[in-house]
């Protein structure tokens, strides 16, 4: 009982840490400025305004961190339903594979938009600011679904 | 005093909607092309009248960065007339019919010189109230890759491979039951309970 009740956490603590930081604007920070991967805040005149983000991102790169912070998202939502429900179905000494399989698959494309964010943007702009809030909390989520989802392949329905 | 009331507000509803109808024109927001296509404008308007022997189109230029607008095809009583003199001399040819409310030209070889905005101006008399449309063209040398497409064909491929894959589960699950189930008829045994395990 609780196994269950740390394990729902965790997952849900995992699934609120992506979607903080797939929709917060903080993946980079700097005193006047916030930015993530759909849009950029700057501060000027002490007013934030949205502006697009700049024109020297790689379009691919950047699209490609927009999909897959969203698909993990949602994987790790079905996962917590597919959850619940192979709680209810599974016969007695069954692993939970499919909420395995579903949960490390958010974590691999968490894994993969963070890592790509890491790589390919501000690599030259280490004076300007320092990352945010949200890349942090995406690299914690990576951890604590690819914990999640190990557990769900090793745990035996009692 | 009831009647006259009644009498005159029938008639003011007969009359008003009627000055208050105006023609509306319809063409695209934007357009995106590629140096040296060909490309076709569409305009298009609604009106509560039939569409009238005096019905006209008018088609004006204004480049990119300009104030000025220039006349580059117009269609009136039944007659077409393009640019003869300026930029768009044998360039231009007007395409659509009339008849059917459609007033679309046609710019052949794009050059970069015709980024610029392009308004319909449409009247049907008598309806003639009608605030023109404009459409943007924007000429490229290669057509870049409009924004999201990347994100959402990538979302989308997941999630159908996702729905492929639980379809064919359930698919082969179904078969191998139906199977088995044919099987132990065939075979006259008392098959066991088929429990269907999740």
């Amino acid at each position: 009982m609780l196994v269950l009740i740390a394990l729902s956490i965790l997952h849900i603590a995992a699934i609120i840490l992506l979607l903080v930081a797939t929709i917060d604007n903080a993946w980079w920070v700097s005193p006047t400025m916030s930015t993530d991967v759909w849009g950029r805040w700057v501060l000027t005149n002490n007013k934030w305004n949205l502006t697009d983000l700049p024109s020297n991102y790689e379009t691919d790169y950047l699209q490609a961190v927009q999909a897959t912070s969203v698909l993990a998202c949602i994987f790790s939502i079905i996962a917590l339903f597919v959850f619940i429900a192979e709680l209810f179905t599974l016969p007695k000494g069954r692993r939970f594979t499919i909420s395995g399989v579903f949960q490390v698959l958010a974590c691999l494309f968490i894994m993969i938009a963070a890592s790509i964010y890491t790589d390919r943007f501000h690599v030259n702009e280490k004076s300007l600011g320092n990352y945010g809030h949200s890349f942090i909390l995406a690299w914690i989520a990576f951890g604590l679904t690819f914990i999640s989802s190990i557990v769900y392949f090793v745990l035996r329905k009692k | 005093m009831l009647r006259v009331l009644a009498l005159a507000s029938v008639v003011l509803l007969g009359i008003a909607p009627q000055a208050s109808q105006a023609i509306t024109v319809y063409t695209s927001w934007e357009r995106h092309a590629l140096v040296g296509s060909d490309i076709r404008l569409s305009c298009s308007f609604f009106s509560w009248r039939f569409v009238s022997e005096d019905v006209s189109f008018t088609w004006r230029y204004r480049p990119d960065g300009s104030r000025d607008s220039i006349s580059i095809a117009h269609y009136a009583g039944g007659e077409a007339y393009t640019d003869n003199k300026g930029a768009f001399k044998d360039r231009v040819e007007f395409v659509g019919n009339p008849k059917r409310r459609d007033g679309s030209i046609l710019i052949k070889n794009l050059d970069f010189s015709d980024n610029g905005t392009f308004t319909c101006d449409a009247k049907n008399p008598p309806d003639i109230v009608g605030r023109p449309s404009s459409v943007r063209l924007l000429v490229f040398e290669t057509l870049p890759i409009q924004a999201g497409v990347i994100t959402g064909a990538i979302i989308g491929v997941v999630l159908g491979l996702l729905v492929l894959i639980v379809v064919i589960y359930y698919l082969m699950r179904f078969l191998v039951a139906r199977r088995v189930f044919s099987l132990n008829v065939s075979r006259n045994v008392e098959g066991p309970q088929l429990s269907i395990l999740p």
